[in-house]
């Protein structure tokens, strides 16, 4: 399908867990810097198939937006990170009079990154520049806990997809931390690079496997169990990595963009890593998923204000 | 809270994931077992929660000093210092007085950022309301409200201006007993323009962090290559050097030249093969 051209730059994009042609976009003016935010709700199916991807809900925010995640509990409900150290939270199936339906004001600065329990489904991450994460319950009007233990930035947030307590965090002080809701202190500190650490997940398919993405262009794998070593390496991004993502459908199998315009896939466990490389965009690439619901489909977004959508193997910009 | 959609029993459809076998393929995770309930039952219950906790620039800096578990500390940025949104907002909030605090340690040690004006209102407990350390050891309002007089905004920064004036922030001393605080006038929207200016350059100054780097590493290894191409020059030189005195050496042999008829057969090979074994014997020598 053709690429959906955003109002900003763009800074992440989210498939919907509920609806196959349901994508979420956040995108901020002025790259982030200053400026408003617009959170945007495209349906891929909009005009039938080979059509643009069109918003049906479109709502702009008054500081910059730098993540956005979908609701596993409600199929309308998606929470959005903005720069002010708000997390906002959006029902699309409402108009925007109405919207945001819940403002969360807690963090002391730019909150950057988002994740909701794939397990459990009824909570929330944010992790933000003031050096904690928070954890939310939308049926709550504050916070259910802070996570304090990161001595920089906290850039991402990534709940394990098997486990529903567990969670992983990645920060500017160069770590990786695994945290369990229950304990107090983080369960493993991982010095993962050497440089901050921009993004992580979790392997899908085996519980133990953390990949981490860094400012020094590389990409690790970590097993939990022995995190003295990274169980992979990838090297191939010529700047610094800015998320990595696991396959929902395919165990081993990486995605990931970085500040030098390109979108990689990998395959962590084979020889050579590097499954394809994608350079359609013209700018940064700041935001990317794979969809849960159709295998191999395939979504980034850039400082480009483009927002592409191509199945796995095919060319983005030829949809 | 305002949902009106649909709700599914269980959340989303079940992922991928869920349909393969429990434990990974390379054997169960460290972990321990899950917990029954929802997920805020189960925090409240581990007796870790802390709800609608706010966090505060000085409560920052104690949790990094608590858990240093990282060996080299990361520096301070300009801003951390105070939490801009906090302070300002939250005119005579209780973070005033410990932010305060932070002015000393960062301003002080850090050097980077002008000289400490701080230091030199010596108990001048309302004080700093704004150290925007980037901007040439500007204090967007450097307050002495000790004693919820008055504060002073003093703006040293780009343009070299010096102290502009009086603000009316005496009274954000929480210590002070002053009348609250006046209703936003010139000097809070001023200030409100410049927390997003500091904003921005915090922004700016990530960006460009998360770049440096890549860049970092390119400048070093071009710097090595520079660093490597001039032995390769040096040995260049040498050598070519050496053939240079190649050409030399035949004037010197010329010498031999009137001695011996030049175009004759059998001198010719006598004169080339002496010439070409001495100089390539001696290119590498010493």
């Amino acid at each position: 399908m053709p690429a959906f051209k955003a109002p900003a730059p763009g800074f992440a994009v989210r498939f919907s867990p509920f609806h196959e042609n349901r994508l979420l976009a956040a995108a901020s003016q002025h790259f982030g810097l200053v400026g408003n935010g617009h959170l945007i709700v495209l349906d891929l199916a909009a005009g039938g198939p080979g059509a643009a991807p069109a918003p049906v809900f479109s709502f702009p925010t008054s500081d910059a937006l730098f993540d956005c995640a979908w609701s596993e509990s409600h199929e309308s409900l998606c929470a959005a990170a903005s720069g002010d150290g708000s997390v906002r939270l959006f029902d699309a199936a409402l108009p925007p009079a109405q919207n945001p339906v819940r403002l969360l004001r807690e963090h002391a600065r730019e909150v950057h990154g988002l994740d909701w329990n794939p397990v459990r489904r009824d909570a929330f991450l944010s992790a933000s520049w003031d050096d904690t994460l928070k954890l939310w319950s939308p049926d709550r009007p504050a916070s259910v806990r802070t996570f304090r233990g990161h001595e920089y930035c906290v850039y991402a947030a990534a709940w394990s997809a098997r486990h529903p307590d567990v969670f992983a965090s990645a920060s500017g002080d160069r770590t990786a931390r695994v945290w369990d809701v229950r304990d107090p202190a983080p369960t493993l500190v991982l010095p993962a690079h050497d440089h901050e650490v921009l993004s992580l997940d979790w392997d899908k398919y085996d519980p133990s496997i953390l990949a981490t993405a860094s400012v020094d262009k590389s990409i690790r794998v970590w097993d939990v169990r022995a995190p003295r070593a990274p169980v992979a390496q990838l090297a191939g991004h010529g700047y610094a990595v800015k998320r990595v993502r696991f396959s929902p459908h395919r165990q081993g199998i990486l995605m990931s963009c970085s500040y030098d315009m390109t979108v990689c896939m990998w395959d962590y466990r084979a020889e050579d890593a590097l499954l394809a490389r994608y350079n359609h965009h013209t700018e940064f690439v700041a935001g990317i998923d794979m969809s849960v619901l159709v295998d191999g489909l395939l979504a980034s977004t850039g400082w480009d204000e483009m927002v592409y959508i191509w199945p796995f193997g095919t060319d983005p910009r030829a949809m | 809270m305002m949902l009106t959609c649909k709700i599914y029993s269980t959340g989303s459809p079940p992922k991928p994931w869920e349909r393969s076998g429990g434990e990974g393929t390379s054997g169960p995770a460290p972990f321990k077992p899950p917990s029954g309930g929802s997920t805020s039952d189960v925090v409240e219950a581990s007796g870790t929660a802390k709800p609608g906790e706010n966090v505060t620039a000085a409560e920052r800096n104690v949790a990094a000093n608590v858990n240093s578990t990282v060996s080299r500390p990361m520096p301070q940025r300009p801003w951390q210092q105070t939490g801009y949104g906090n302070t300002y907002g939250g005119y005579g909030g209780s973070n005033m007085y410990s932010s305060y605090g932070g002015y000393g340690n960062t301003y002080g040690s850090g050097g980077l950022y002008g000289n400490s004006m701080y230091s030199s209102l010596g108990g001048g407990y309302g004080g700093g309301m704004y150290g925007g350390g980037m901007y040439g050891g500007g204090m967007y309002g450097g307050g002495m409200g000790g004693y919820g007089g008055y504060g002073m905004g003093g703006m040293g920064g780009m343009g070299g201006m010096g102290g502009m004036g009086m603000g009316p922030y005496g009274n954000q001393d929480p210590n002070s007993m002053g009348p609250p605080a006046s209703p936003p006038g010139f000097w809070v929207s001023f200030l409100r323009v410049m927390h997003g200016v500091v904003n921005f350059f915090g922004r700016i100054s990530f960006l460009v962090e998360q770049n440096t780097q890549a860049s970092y590493f390119f400048m070093t290894a071009m710097l090595q290559l520079f660093d490597r191409s001039g032995m390769l020059y040096g040995e260049l030189a040498r050598f070519v050097l050496r053939l240079l005195g190649v050409k030399r050496k035949p004037k010197k042999g010329s010498l031999q030249g009137p001695e011996a008829p030049m175009f004759e057969g059998p001198n010719q090979q006598f004169i080339e093969a002496p010439k070409a074994g001495n100089n390539w014997d001696n290119v590498w020598g010493n």
